[in-house]
């Protein structure tokens, strides 16, 4: 008996130590988050506000703007912004069907050995470095898209281009959807898929009837995380964009300019406000991940709750 | 009588274990047969065999013969999706596709092509009916099933199997997951539905057994002891193992 309350004190004092714990890390990683937003946006908002050092810059010229020029001091994100949800948009559509089919095929179709095989491969992929990307971008998806473009009469910058983008970041988003496929669809119950085939359903009409529409609100978080890595993805992006001065860019075979590249290219050579206005750039990339996955997560529900 | 099936010499093998030995078995067409016995003992087993619902579990071996309307279901010349249209089946867990109540009945005839949109709704509305349901659920046939109570998911997916007017409905203990109540309006329904259909029922419950079948096969380490008439199987078994079944002696 006696030994038995010991135990039982004990296990509470752990318990409250264990809680304690786990709120202070709570509290330090969201305060992390915080303190990195709040740097951002304070020196992100700087050059808009009065008697600011090297000249207050007009907030709503900013946003709007189709021109960006630090030769110029002339700074517009508006066609950038457009630019990025291009791109983006764009690379989740080339690689929505293709993952979503390759995580059918590994989760449902494929023999053992070569689906795990296949899901290792999938795995690395998603491991291998951004800038590991972008020199394989830089050194054979530009030269395809020049090729593509000598075919149709267009010249290209060396074949940086809106289209190299794309391709580029439908295959860095492949890694992340598959895996989020593959997990969700091995998630749906094997006894609606009972159901599906006692009624005389094909093994295909299975799979894409009942085990896709099951899978479906996974599939689509997959999706929104792609879709954050191809807003987020700044060095592989700026090996191939090309960083036009203006926009926004709507030719595939046109170089582009994205908020990452925007931010990234020429960074460490720069001061006063083209380094300033840089964060001003993240802040509208954070809002634009914001309401971005605001919207699609209140499609998610929608389609969720649909069924 | 007319026979559904003929069963003759089955054996089961999953791996290296033997599930099923030996069964030979005649099932009426348009009358209740029952399946009971102890759990373990090759009542589902036996039963997914008539829809060869086992050709999906890996390492599943089967011989001897089913016959059904002149050929053997094993055979070459029987096609699966066919066999399948034609044998529906209702599981233990009610399984409704994550869908409307609507495209769960619909699913089984679009699957086969049906894509004209009077003759769906008929079909909706007429295997809703069927299975007492309509009433419940007209107001929400496009809102998802998964918002049903758990027997009217059961009720649903046997209207999912009768939308695509099957011979032959198989059940798996199919009120083992419900209610008193709802146990109760599936009962009703099974009698219901044997004016137009064979069914094949697996039960662990006797009283309800008794009830709703006509014949009776007694399950016990994957053979058949004993098959007849429910009557005879209830009160006056032949086998001395059937009838300390009967009168609760194990189980
Ligand atoms: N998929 C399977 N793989 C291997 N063994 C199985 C499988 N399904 C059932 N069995 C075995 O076959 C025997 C009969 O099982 P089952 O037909 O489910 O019995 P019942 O429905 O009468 O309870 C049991 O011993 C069970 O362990
Ligand atoms: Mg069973």
């Amino acid at each position: 008996m006696q030994i038995d309350n010991r135990c039982v004190k004990r296990n509470k004092l752990l318990d409250r130590i264990f809680s304690w714990l786990f709120l202070a890390m709570a509290v330090l990683s969201a305060s992390f988050i915080v303190v990195i937003i709040l740097f951002v946006f304070i020196k992100g908002i700087s050059p808009f506000l009065p008697g600011y050092e090297y000249g207050q810059v007009d907030l709503l010229a900013f946003l709007t703007g189709t021109v960006y020029r630090q030769d110029q001091g002339v700074y517009g994100v508006g066609f950038i912004v457009i630019n990025t949800l291009i791109a983006s948009f764009l690379a989740l559509l080339l690689s929505f069907p293709i993952s979503v089919l390759t995580a059918l095929f590994i989760a449902k179709i494929a023999p053992k050995h070569l689906a795990t095989g296949m899901q290792s491969v999938v795995e690395l992929l998603a491991s291998v470095p951004s800038v590991v990307y972008g020199v394989f971008a830089a050194g054979v998806i530009t030269k395809i898209v020049d090729a593509l473009a000598t075919s149709f009469g267009y010249v290209t910058y060396g074949g940086s281009s809106l289209l190299a983008v794309i391709l580029l970041l439908a295959i860095m988003i492949f890694p992340t959807l598959t895996s989020m496929s593959i997990t969700a669809i091995r998630a749906v119950s094997p006894d609606i898929e009972q159901a599906s085939l006692a009624l005389g359903a094909t093994k295909t009409q299975t799979n894409f009837k009942v085990v896709l529409t099951a899978a479906k609100s996974g599939i689509f978080a997959g999706a929104i995380l792609g879709l954050g890595r191809a807003y987020g993805e700044a060095t592989a992006v700026a090996m191939v964009a090309g960083n036009k001065l203006f926009g926004p860019t709507f030719n595939p075979f046109d170089i582009t300019r994205t908020l990452t590249s925007t931010m990234l290219v020429g960074l460490k050579e720069t001061t006063g406000l083209d380094y300033d206005i840089r964060f001003s750039v993240g802040l509208v990339l954070i809002v634009v991940i914001f309401v971005s996955n605001a919207i699609l997560n209140a499609v998610k529900k929608r389609i969720g709750n649909q069924v | 009588m007319e026979l559904c099936f003929d069963v003759k010499n089955l054996n089961l093998w999953y791996g290296e274990k033997q599930a099923l030995t030996n069964i030979n078995m005649a099932i009426e067409s348009n009358a209740v047969t029952a399946f009971i016995g102890p759990s373990g003992c090759g009542k589902s087993t036996f039963l997914r065999c008539l829809d060869r619902m086992n050709d999906l579990i890996e390492g599943c071996r089967i011989s001897g013969a089913i016959i059904h309307q002149g050929i053997d279901i094993f055979s070459k010349a029987q096609d699966i999706v066919d066999l399948r249209t034609k044998v529906g089946m209702v599981f233990q867990k009610p399984n409704p596709f994550p869908m409307s109540v609507y495209d769960n009945i619909a699913y089984g005839p679009r699957c086969q092509g049906l894509k004209d949109r009077k003759k769906l709704d008929e079909i909706v509305i007429n295997s809703l009916k069927g299975v007492a349901l309509y009433d419940e659920v007209k107001d929400r046939l496009h809102d998802s099933a998964l918002g049903l109570s758990g027997g009217q998911q059961q009720r649903l997916c046997i209207a999912r199997a009768i939308a695509m007017s099957p011979e032959v409905i198989l059940m798996d203990e199919p009120t083992s997951a419900l209610d008193p109540i709802s146990t109760n309006k599936i009962e009703d329904l099974i009698l219901e539905l044997k004016k137009d259909y064979t069914i094949v029922i697996v039960t662990h419950n006797m009283q309800q057994a008794a009830r709703i079948s006509d014949y009776t096969a007694f399950f016990l380490l994957g053979e058949v002891v004993e098959m007849d008439k429910t009557d005879v199987i209830f009160n006056t078994p032949h086998d001395k193992r059937t009838e300390n079944y009967i009168t609760g002696r194990f189980g």
